[in-house]
């Protein structure tokens, strides 16, 4: 699976800094790292939905305070 | 200031990103961005392509690229090299032609040599017929007359990974699975028609958002900015263009030498072989063709990572901006947003429009500065690498005795690998460097004059003699990691 976080400037003033390391996070603790490929993008071209995150092909909108649910939803959900 | 390019396709690539970065300072590139190509190809004589109207079209799909948009409509990919299909030409794809060179001979060794009968002789001179030519190159080597010429695509010649093919328009395509970033088809193709896309508007809308952005330099700099402009002043500089502060990635070398050296020691002492992994381009190698050996890498981090976190440690808060030669090092930052090192890459290119953005000279501040080693400026030239981690075995008067195979050049670096692969390497260790004669010949140094390597030399020459080891110390109070996670 493959995890991509924009990570142009409207995205990063908009935290996908702490969304990145958020999910590393919860990656590692629940021990999918082999499984998930976490990595960054220029900007998606959605600058109002950001931060922008994508799991595989499909776009989802994201932000540091729910970081978890995506998370949990889009990404564990789906292993 | 006035500027000397390597070719005109510098030159257009650089006056777009004057006048994108121009916009992006005063915030008007939303509002205006579709007056750049007006303002670059002005009137109705076209300079180099058959109208005006293309002329501005290829404007265009460059301001989308400088910008960090597809060149052409919205499907955003990963690759940082780029194709401007309004600018290929689809040059011929006959690779072998005859040309009026022939001289009708009586020996006619073209047709003695294709093993594939597709040399004709009609109207006064041999003819290839391309649905039977296989490509071979026999006819040309045999002609006395050197009269077959050999018309590979130069994008195609160019790559060192078979990354180009044709769409059915005959207009390039990078195939991004195979392409490794190395910016060899960008320098490579006659008619500008790849190109990298560009972090340097995110770089100047953070600047504008008053967020600390950080220039890390990459040791190529040295003499890019005018022959006696050192590094203090272009830190003045990049200061009064709304950086916070810049570092060198000397300094961040000096690290990777560090933790290098240790690793090395330990491979050797266990009879294992060990590749440097600073160069982006070599790493995409190895991950790409030769994943096979990727256990021999080295686990250091880049000196881009490292002197990015280096900078995190004293300010948690920087937004760390790489500034080099190097197309590849864009693509790095995007694999690797975990680890806590660059945020954004830019270019010498992109660095230097930004400064004529804003009518800054560095030849006009003043300053002296120097972070890193001579070991660590040297990072940048081919051999570099080696002599810093070697270096160090010295500094601590140890003897260990490594053999070392310069890979000098991605086509070299891909002989190594593949003799790394087959287990028939006889030296320790590769030092990779996809760039022939290493970063100081990366695909975006803004100055190639003819002097540009004897004024990096005697710029080098002015820093002082500190060890590896030596420099790093004064740094034993930060925290921070050496290791890719």
């Amino acid at each position: 699976m493959l995890v991509t976080i924009c990570i142009g400037s409207s995205c990063h003033l908009k935290g996908s800094r702490d969304v990145i390391s958020s999910l590393e996070r919860l990656i590692s603790m629940n021990g999918i790292g082999d499984e998930v490929e976490l990595t960054g993008s220029f900007c998606m071209g959605e600058c109002a939905k950001g931060v922008c995150g994508k799991v595989d092909d499909e776009l989802y909108s994201v932000s540091p305070a729910t970081v978890e649910d995506f998370f949990n939803e889009h990404i564990l959900g789906r292993i | 200031m006035k500027r000397q390019f390597v070719t005109d396709i510098n030159m257009i690539k650089y006056e777009v990103c004057v006048e994108v970065a121009k916009l992006a300072f005063a915030g008007e590139l939303e509002a205006r961005r579709d007056e750049i190509p007006y303002t670059i190809i002005p009137g109705n004589t076209p300079k180099w392509r058959c109208c005006v109207y293309r002329e501005r079209e290829i404007v265009r799909q460059r301001v989308n690229l400088a910008e960090g948009r597809p060149a052409v409509g919205t499907k955003t990919n990963k690759n940082i090299v780029q194709v401007l299909p309004a600018a290929c030409e689809g040059c011929p794809i006959n690779r072998f032609s005859v040309t009026s060179s022939c001289q009708m001979c009586m020996a006619k060794k073209c047709m003695g040599a294709c093993n594939f009968g597709a040399i004709t002789f009609e109207g006064g001179r041999a003819h290839i017929d391309p649905k039977k030519c296989k490509e071979c190159g026999k006819c040309a080597q045999a002609c006395p007359y050197n009269a077959i010429a050999d018309l590979m695509r130069p994008c195609k010649r160019a790559c060192p990974v078979d990354a180009i093919t044709m769409d059915e328009d005959n207009i390039v395509a990078i195939d991004e699975e195979k392409c490794i970033n190395c910016g060899q088809c960008v320098i490579g193709c006659p008619f500008g028609a790849i190109t990298d896309k560009s972090f340097m508007v995110d770089v100047i809308k953070l600047i504008n958002s008053g967020a600390k952005v950080y220039a890390m330099v990459a040791p190529a700099i040295a003499g890019q900015f005018g022959g006696d402009v050192n590094n203090g002043q272009i830190r003045q500089a990049i200061k009064a263009l709304g950086f916070e502060d810049m570092y060198e990635v000397s300094l961040g070398a000096d690290f990777v030498s560090k933790n290098e050296a240790l690793e090395l020691e330990e491979h050797v002492k266990e009879g294992k072989k060990m590749t440097t992994s600073c160069c982006p381009a070599f790493v995409n190698m190895i991950k790409k063709h030769f994943p096979q050996v990727l256990d021999a890498m080295s686990t250091t981090v880049s000196p881009m990572t490292a002197t990015g976190r280096l900078i995190k440690a004293i300010d948690p808060e920087a937004v760390c901006v790489f500034i080099g030669p190097c197309i590849a090092k864009k693509g790095e930052v995007i694999d690797s947003i975990t680890m806590g090192g660059a945020d954004y890459a830019m270019t010498y290119e992109e660095l230097a429009s930004m400064f004529d953005a804003k009518n800054i000279d560095p030849a006009d501040f003043e300053g002296e500065m120097q972070q890193g080693s001579v070991y660590g400026m040297e990072f940048s030239v081919s051999g570099g690498v080696t002599n810093a981690v070697l270096s160090t075995f010295k500094e601590r008067n140890e003897a260990i005795d490594v053999k070392v195979c310069k890979a000098n050049g991605a086509l070299e670096c891909k002989k190594a690998l593949t003799m790394l692969k087959l287990g028939k390497l006889p030296e320790d260790f590769i030092e990779g460097m996809a760039c022939v004669g290493g970063c100081v010949n990366g695909p975006a140094m803004i100055n190639k004059s003819r002097t540009y390597m004897k004024d990096r030399n005697e710029q080098i020459k002015k820093a002082d003699d500190r060890g590896v080891l030596e420099n790093c110390a004064k740094y034993d109070d930060l925290e921070f990691s050496m290791v890719r996670k």
